[in-house]
């Protein structure tokens, strides 16, 4: 089962890029074991940011934790 | 690859020592007639390299023919690189010449040298020795005027203390050595070279090249770049197909870079290398602000985002921790989402 913080984890390492760029990424809600995000700030409406965090963060999510399902971005 | 009007004052060399010093050596041999060995990782650059020193040599308006000996299995190369008559090998309808040949007055390129089986090596050698070639099937000695000019992403010389690589080809092709930095040892030309590669793509598809994020340039910066500057000119290709916001911001970068850029926080402060020249001249205050960006963005993500937090890592006060935000063009965003792009002009 992954937890809110094996997950936050990962996100931090792309955190401190998107904030400096008037963006987040943020945990909405765990499903077993998926993962709901939402991307807020400045690269919320660009469908190039949704493809790149997606594929990013979903592949880093499956590296680091190898029991983890899908990413939703919501 | 285009070739046209590449000069020695046209490319993107970066401002870094190491550049210079192959540059400089550049100059140099430009007139000479003499070997060339490039050695340097994939996409370095070793066949711009080439073009380069054929383009400012007496043999520019000559034929410039590259030839990778990767691509061809050990009879092809042979076909290939030397030619051959009809009726040499099954399907051998006509005559044909070889790159040797068809480089004749020029310059050949053999990049991969490493990749040429060791049988190969020796046929290669009597080339080099004799100015010669024989066509596949044939028994006429044709004479070849070429100037020869090898690439490897191994060194070679080890290849040569393995086994792999004979070693009299070796002291035949090493003549004049240029060996060609990866990227991450010469990171100061970054910015140099991501400029210049986003203005050629937007150009390209008739857009002027867009203000960038100072989080894409720090996480540029940042990043490893394991495919040298091939990868970097595909990264800002990318970019300029993807970006239509008006701002390169994190989410047009691949994620990889993003990543991989986003997980190398363990030395923060050690970013890009001191000159390898002794006398090379240094921006001592974009070095600093680059480091001090470093440092913040470090303590930034460290501490998920919370800038008190930060502050009390980098051991100076909350406020400032927002003075130095705002100095390093990091908050502009984070500080006023809704102004985020209008003001770079102090960008570096």
């Amino acid at each position: 089962m992954i937890t809110k913080e094996r997950v936050e984890a990962v996100l931090n390492r792309v955190r401190p890029f998107m904030q400096a760029d008037g963006g987040d990424i943020e945990l909405v809600a765990l499903n077993g074991n998926s993962a709901d995000v939402k991307l807020t700030g400045m690269c919320a409406g660009c469908p190039s940011a949704h493809m790149t965090l997606y594929l990013g963060v979903e592949t880093a999510l499956r590296e680091e934790i190898p029991e983890f399902e899908s990413l939703r971005l919501i | 690859m285009t070739t046209a009007a590449l000069t020695m004052d046209s490319v993107v060399v970066g401002r870094s020592a190491r550049m210079r010093a192959v540059f400089e050596f550049l100059r140099v041999i430009g007139n000479s007639e003499s070997t060339v060995l490039i050695t340097g990782e994939s996409g370095t650059g070793k066949e711009v390299t080439a073009t380069l020193i054929h383009q400012s040599s007496r043999r520019k308006h000559h034929p410039f023919v590259a030839v990778s000996c990767a691509l061809f299995s050990e009879t092809l190369i042979e076909s290939e690189l030397f030619g051959h008559e009809r009726g040499a090998f099954t399907g051998a309808i006509k005559d044909r010449p070889g790159r040797f040949e068809l480089a004749d007055g020029g310059t050949i390129f053999l990049d991969d040298i490493d990749d040429v089986p060791l049988s190969m090596q020796v046929k290669l050698l009597r080339v080099l020795q004799n100015r010669t070639v024989e066509r596949l099937g044939g028994t006429r000695t044709v004479p070849v005027n070429v100037r020869i000019i090898a690439g490897s992403k191994r060194d070679l010389r080890q290849m040569v203390a393995d086994g792999k690589f004979r070693e009299d080809l070796f002291y035949r092709l090493n003549v004049l050595p240029v060996a060609l930095p990866p990227l991450r040892e010469r990171r100061e030309d970054i910015p140099v070279l991501m400029e210049h590669f986003l203005e050629r793509y937007f150009r390209r598809g008739g857009d002027d090249t867009p203000q960038v994020s100072d989080a894409v340039r720090q996480a540029f910066l940042r990043y490893s770049w394991p495919g040298n500057v091939r990868e970097l000119e595909n990264a800002c290709e990318r970019i300029a197909q993807t970006c239509n916001c008006g701002t390169v911001r994190v989410g047009c970068m691949s994620a990889s870079i993003m990543f991989r850029a986003g997980s190398q926080p363990a030395d923060p402060g050690v970013v890009t290398p001191l000159p390898a020249a002794p006398a090379a001249p240094v921006a001592l205050d974009d070095r600093l602000r680059e480091l001090e960006s470093n440092l913040i963005l470090w303590a930034l993500k460290v501490s998920n985002g919370n800038k008190s937090k930060a502050a009390e890592l980098l051991q100076i006060k909350r406020s400032t921790l927002g003075d130095r935000i705002n100095r390093c063009g990091l908050g502009r965003e984070t500080e006023h989402p809704s102004d985020a792009g209008v003001e770079h002009a102090d960008a570096v």
